[in-house]
């Protein structure tokens, strides 16, 4: 779940763990009332600094997809298929974005990405 | 409990004429993790010594969690676990021999959690230390910092020159104990990237001077590199510091080196008449080596990060 965890990205490592947690909780890789990893336990096997795996847990939480519980852990909430909606639109709104992005910098247009897309998917549904 | 685990005050020290540490002034945020950089010889290790109280300083105070330094250092060390940069012990003195000489000088002592590291790190307890291997030994000097279960860890260069599976295990065994006991971890090394991982602090060293000390996201995020066409001349009122700019070859932009940069300040340097063609990311590495350029190049600015 943690393989491309990147400390020399400008995302902070907190909001990569956390995005890592969403997906993983939207995807029901995590399933509702499972208990993440424990802070020690998390930071000693990323290797880092136990207040970035706090921090991504408080984000998690705020954003109502964790629970903590005082000093009895964290676990995964029931997620309404509305919030699964909002965070699959919120994940293809990103894909997208860095997918433009990519392109200006290849110096593609509009009109060549929207091409290549349309062949791809035409191939896809074949 | 101080909000600051360490706290240097315009402190200064002289080894004859050759090397000083000139009006140092640094802060520890307490339970913070705080990477401290710097080349050879920019004065990270004889700050650590001055710390620990085994360096007595020409000018200046040091505090350590609480206790004065070097007139309180004994009550001070008991609270603090060191690893050296060269693990030094009777090299005659077994594995179990060192840890229970260890055992006798400090009272918070938790043997039953050294017994269980030394398991963890595979350390056979009747091998001599002199006998033990590199990495062997900085697990060992690990486990004696951690088992006195201290409220500050002094880490110089623990990992450098480990294998990564030894790295792996001292850090792992580090961030345990962080993560129960909430001390606060001042940790010099080479080893960018691995400070970048765990650090949420950074001090960078350069010439006896702390050069920069900021928390890491607000380096991280902060220092960009931009690509400019028609930059002010004057860039003093803008929102973000430029520390160097240079002209890039024959493109009639400049590279700007920055701190404290935040998208929406694309704006202000707009209003200002520049032209930004790119911002780009720096990690922690490429921020310190840009860093050191522009405080030791001749056309510089004071960085005060």
């Amino acid at each position: 779940m943690f393989e491309k965890l990147d400390p020399r990205s400008p995302t902070p490592l907190y909001a990569q763990i956390a995005e890592r947690l969403r997906t993983a909780i939207v995807t029901r890789e995590l399933t509702p009332a499972e208990a993440l990893p424990s802070v020690r336990q998390l930071a000693a096997t990323l290797r880092v600094n136990p207040a970035t795996v706090v921090q991504a847990y408080r984000e998690l939480e705020a954003e109502g997809f964790v629970e903590m519980r005082q000093g009895m852990g964290t676990y995964v909430r029931e997620v309404s298929p509305g919030q699964r909606g909002a965070e699959r639109e919120r994940q293809a709104t990103e894909l997208v974005r860095r997918m433009l992005a990519d392109a200006a910098r290849l110096g593609l247009s509009v009109r060549d990405v929207t091409a290549a897309f349309e062949r791809e998917l035409g191939e896809q549904v074949r | 409990m101080s909000e600051y685990a360490v706290e240097i005050d315009h402190l200064t020290y002289r080894v004859k004429r050759a090397f000083t540490l000139e009006d140092l002034c640094l802060r520890i945020p307490a339970g913070s993790i705080y990477g401290f950089l710097g080349p050879n010889g920019s004065g990270k290790t004889t700050t650590i010594r001055l710390v620990l109280g085994l360096l007595r300083p020409a000018a200046g105070a040091i505090s350590v969690l609480g206790h004065a330094i070097p007139a309180e250092a004994p009550r001070a060390l008991k609270r603090i676990g060191y690893v050296p940069e060269a693990p030094h012990l009777d090299p005659t003195l077994s594995v179990s021999e060192a840890i229970w000489f260890h055992s006798r000088f400090y009272p918070s002592w938790d043997a039953a959690w050294a017994e269980r590291l030394r398991e963890a790190f595979e350390l056979d307890p009747v091998r001599p230390f002199g006998r033990l291997s590199k990495g062997q030994k900085g697990k060992l000097m690990m486990l004696l910092a951690l088992a006195q279960r201290p409220d500050l860890l002094v880490l110089d260069e623990p990992t450098d020159g480990l294998d990564p599976v030894v790295r792996r295990d001292m850090l792992g065994a580090l961030l345990d104990y962080v993560a129960q006991h909430e001390a606060t971890v001042f940790i010099s090394s080479h080893l960018i990237h691995e400070l970048e991982r765990i650090c949420d602090w950074v001090g960078v060293m350069d010439g006896g001077r702390l050069v920069a000390d900021v928390g890491m996201e607000r380096f991280k995020t902060g220092m960009k590199r931009l690509r400019v066409a028609h930059g002010p001349h004057d860039t003093a009122a803008l929102p973000f510091r430029v520390l160097t700019r240079s002209p890039d070859n024959g493109s009639g932009t400049e590279s700007w080196l920055v701190r404290d940069w935040a998208p929406e300040m694309a704006s202000a340097l707009a209003a200002a008449g520049g032209d930004l063609q790119q911002v780009i990311d720096l990690d922690l590495e490429e921020g310190f080596v840009e860093l050191l350029r522009s405080f030791r190049g001749p056309a510089r600015e004071p960085a005060h990060v």
